[in-house]
């Protein structure tokens, strides 16, 4: 059960926090329902919500998000409307008042919904560790965690030029439900094809997957649905059971959500 | 406000005086104040001092043989006041039927020496807060042996099955036989005489109430030694007679104060927190609170049964049915708990609304290590009409044949004889059909139009 | 366990308690202040029976440990009408019939007041997402839906009218203006 909760007023002494064996506390939408309802050891926890790190910035097109700002912030920016349908398929607004940027970076998949966003926006993150603040890509720390003690600060990503974005999320319910599948690109396409392409995947792994196979495949194409076909078939998913989707079924209705994500239909 | 559509009196006209004066006008809900206000008092609401909690340990195996159980840890936990155990229960066994002359008792209160499904209690945690409850209850230690497990309802009743209950079958015994039976006719015979033979197997999964009040009660001791009893069942008296057999105290000693559900639908019909909390607080002198999380109203609370149904239909090309055999199978899971009366209503519901000369109708309960199943809104009749109405559609478009004609002319009429030897009266479905029909724009023509409950075509 | 002294703006009126570390906001309202208004239906944050407005915005008071929502405006179900005159949003739930068993009622309309309340004239479809995180078992949505349209409309025709609304007045200030100041530019303290 938590038998603390500390409210630093700062990054640096929520990370000195932290550093003494506390775990951070983002908006306690994952935590607190573990706390709930489950036995388990004693837990200090590091509150993060007067820490300074709630805020959005806008700077031509480099886009800083602090790691408490609240998905509800992000939902309320009209400057980051492209990211508004992801947000929006994210738990329901008394949950999004709550939740974090930083946390949605490390809840289990099928959640991670705006990780998935962020990792195809190539984002990076600032990391306060022992050694002090550093940059980390988010590719990498889906993919290898952080050390116990870090403390991720801010993410930086580069705003997708208009059209070149796109988020789709395949769920039980349209709102207010986990991913079957969640796919999330960056993708330009020049004279018929397909340019630059990020492509990342939800719910088909249990961590994020970014979809190079795909990308090799879409890359210099043109975006077809015979092409998606074959990009849909170019990536090793590894899907799981869960309450919202088996995994036979998961990657039965993958390809079809990549081309409504890349093809609209 | 208007009615949306006028109400069709001819057919009652002589049972009926006067005209309908509530129906399709708005009539404020009486609670709707206290909804709207959050004033409405739930038996949550109710924070007596001095508290206790109620926890469960519970068995995580689906069939299985208790070797030893060990509270030592549960009782090291800071907060913890007590533990009970199936030798503190001064008569373990749930009897929830009982009380309408349906035996044997077969479910403990609290498991002891096999569990039979996943999620069964075996040791209850009182403690101060809610959390150490919880923490004694995860510090029980149980030792099992696995038992073979049997999770589906034809497996349990296959030859050479694990028997899995301690009366020696797998299914309830209805009167010497193993199951629920109608027999009107002669259901061969019928077969034979017929055009077609149809069959169809239909299934169902168990279905969750999923209330969203979890199910619960707070019990609180008076002054006078009675035991006052908040809780959220939706049967009172079952509550007080049961709790009160369980704990061999006179059912004057307790009292039942409910009346508010947060949503029942069934499901909080069978008397599982209360006697513990009466139990708890019998124990410590302290109120004591027993509600279920979220994850065990999901995983253990009853659910709706889940069914096999299997019929045979012989049927002449014109669409008459000359006959029915049904053989249907419901998973009581692992206890009775409302199951052996849900199936004896599954059979009384056999074979639908229509009038077939030939039925033999088979019901079994059936027992497997599987969550208790029990009442949910028209339990033992639900799944079954969606098999017989999926049936119906399912001949019909064997035939050919439009599937509202096809139910028009099976239709049971007022004076049929039933398979049950009932005399059918006030059946009213022909012209429920010819109604529906018209409201959706479904053209009958007029044999079909013409129909009447009062009289049966000839044919 | 240290335990906290927290400070709410609670209903509009500054209250005090204290504070175990594993208080959540949902316990503080209905075990220290008695208002049994906000229900805990699965404390996962999962059926929205204990949403109250936090700083104006809906949330789930279940998962919030209630010491890190120190000096915050917390605003319940029973801080809506004014003695016995129902607000419009409860008022369109009695009328339109949007409650069966009343459990889920509580955190519906803090739902649907944090719409109206950032949304005077939503859609159909604003509404249904706005109570997407409210589980009712009963009514089907609905009648809930049909309520909250018709509460805004009547919103509109009282406004229209100049109608007096205290309550809705006490909703529209402080608490939006809190929520704004939180989600400031970053102050580029440890942007490094």
């Amino acid at each position: 059960m938590l038998i603390s909760v500390e409210m630093p007023d700062s990054a640096e002494a929520a990370h000195a926090s932290l550093q003494a064996g506390a775990v951070p506390l983002g908006g306690g939408t994952h935590l607190l329902t573990r706390m709930n309802d489950e036995a388990g050891p004693d837990l200090r926890v590091v509150s993060l919500r007067k820490a300074g790190l709630r805020g959005i910035d806008v700077d031509g097109d480099t886009v800083t998000l602090g790691a408490a700002t609240t998905l509800a912030d992000l939902e309320d920016d009209p400057r980051l409307g492209y990211l508004a349908g992801c947000v929006r398929s994210i738990a329901s607004p008394p949950v999004r008042t709550l939740a974090t940027v930083a946390g949605n970076l490390f809840v289990p998949q099928p959640y991670g919904d705006l990780a998935a966003a962020l990792l195809a926006l190539d984002a990076e993150l600032d990391v306060l560790g022992t050694a002090g603040l550093r940059r980390e890509r988010l590719e990498r720390v889906v993919a290898d965690g952080l050390p116990e003690g870090e403390l991720v600060t801010r993410i930086r990503f580069t705003a997708p030029a208009p059209g070149t974005f796109r988020f789709h999320k395949a769920s039980r319910r349209r709102l207010n439900s986990g991913s079957i599948v969640t796919v999330a690109a960056r993708l330009t396409v020049e004279d018929g094809l397909v340019g630059d392409v990020r492509l990342v995947l939800g719910g088909l792994s249990r961590r994020l997957l970014r979809a190079a196979g795909a990308e090799r495949v879409l890359r210099g194409a043109p975006l077809t649905a015979e092409v998606v076909a074959e990009a849909a078939g170019a990536d090793v998913i590894e899907p799981f059971d869960d309450a919202y989707a088996s995994a036979w079924y998961r990657a039965r209705v993958y390809p079809v959500h990549l081309r409504r994500a890349l093809l609209g239909a | 406000m208007g009615r949306l559509t006028p109400i069709d009196t001819t057919y009652f006209k002589d049972e009926r005086a006067g005209d309908f004066t509530v129906i399709g006008s708005a009539v404020q809900r009486s609670d709707a104040r206290g909804h709207v206000t959050g004033r409405t008092l739930f038996f949550e609401d109710l924070t007596p001092p001095g508290l206790t909690h109620v926890k469960i340990h519970r068995s995580t195996r689906h069939h299985a043989r208790i070797d030893r159980v060990d509270v030592s840890g549960a009782l090291e936990v800071p907060g913890v006041l007590r533990v009970i155990t199936h030798e503190d229960v001064p008569n373990n066994w749930y009897v929830v039927l009982r009380l309408i002359g349906v035996g044997p008792d077969d479910e403990p209160v609290l498991a002891e020496d096999r569990v039979l499904y996943r999620g069964e209690p075996i040791v209850a945690v009182v403690a101060e807060t809610e959390e150490a409850a919880r923490e004694g209850a995860a510090r029980v230690v149980v030792d099992y042996t696995d038992l073979p497990a049997v999770l589906d309802v034809e497996a349990a009743l296959a030859d050479g099955a694990p028997i899995i209950k301690q009366a020696g079958t797998n299914h309830f015994v209805y009167e010497g036989h193993p199951c629920r039976r109608i027999r009107f006719g002669d259901v061969e015979r019928g077969f034979a005489e017929a055009d077609r033979i149809i069959e169809g197997r239909y299934s169902s999964s168990p279905i969750e109430h999923a209330p969203v009040e979890p199910t619960g009660c707070i019990v609180v001791p008076q002054g006078d030694g009675r035991l006052r009893i908040h809780s959220n069942t939706q049967a009172a008296f079952f509550t007080l007679d049961n709790t009160a057999l369980i704990l061999g105290v006179p059912p004057t000693s307790l009292r039942v104060v409910g009346g508010t559900v947060g949503g029942g639908f069934g499901g909080k019909v069978d008397v599982i927190v209360e006697p513990l909390a009466c139990l708890a607080a019998m124990l410590t002198g302290r109120p004591a609170k027993y509600v279920y999380s979220r994850a065990e109203e999901m995983q253990v609370s009853s659910t709706r049964a889940a069914e096999h149904i299997h019929i045979k239909d012989g049927v002449m090309d014109d669409g008459r049915i000359v006959a029915r055999q049904v053989t249907l199978y419901v998973d009581a899971g692992a206890y009775s708990r409302h199951s052996p009366y849900g199936t004896t209503k599954a059979a009384a519901h056999m074979p639908g609304p229509y009038t077939i000369p030939n039925v033999h109708v088979d019901c079994y309960c059936v027992y497997t290590n599987r969550t208790p199943s029990s009442a949910m809104r028209g339990f033992g009749v639900t799944i079954g009409d969606f098999a017989l109405e999926s049936h119906m559609d399912h001949v019909a478009r064997e035939l050919g044949m439009d599937p509202l004609r096809l139910r028009l002319k099976n239709a049971y009429r007022d004076g049929d004889m039933k398979a049950h030897r009932k005399i059918a009266s006030g059946t009213a479905l022909v012209e429920v059909i010819q109604s529906a029909a018209d409201l959706v724009g479904h053209d009958l023509p007029p044999e079909y139009r013409a129909m009447s409950s009062a009289e049966r075509p000839e044919g | 366990m240290p335990s906290t002294i927290v400070t709410l703006k609670l209903n509009g009126t500054e209250r005090e308690l204290i504070a175990r570390p594993s208080t959540t906001l949902l316990s503080a309202l209905r075990d220290t202040f008695g208002l049994t208004g906000a229900k805990r239906g699965c404390a996962q944050g999962g059926c929205g029976s204990c949403t109250v407005l936090l700083d104006g915005r809906p949330a789930v008071s279940c998962l919030i440990p209630v010491v890190t929502v120190d000096g915050c405006a917390v605003e319940t179900v029973e801080g809506l009408a004014d003695g016995d005159r129902l607000d419009d949003v409860q008022q369109a739930f009695v009328d339109h019939f949007a409650t069966q068993c009343g459990f889920c009622t509580p955190g519906m309309i803090m739902s649907a007041t944090a719409l109206l309340n950032r949304e005077p004239a939503p859609t159909r479809q604003d509404v249904t997402e706005a109570i997407c995180g409210n589980v009712c078992r009963c009514t089907g949505y609905e009648p809930i839906v049909t309520a909250v349209l018709s509460a805004a409309e009547s919103r509109r025709d009282g406004a229209a009218e100049g109608r007096h609304d205290s309550a809705a007045e006490r909703r529209h200030d402080g608490a939006g203006e809190r929520h704004r100041d939180a989600a400031a530019p970053l102050s580029g303290k440890a942007a490094g």
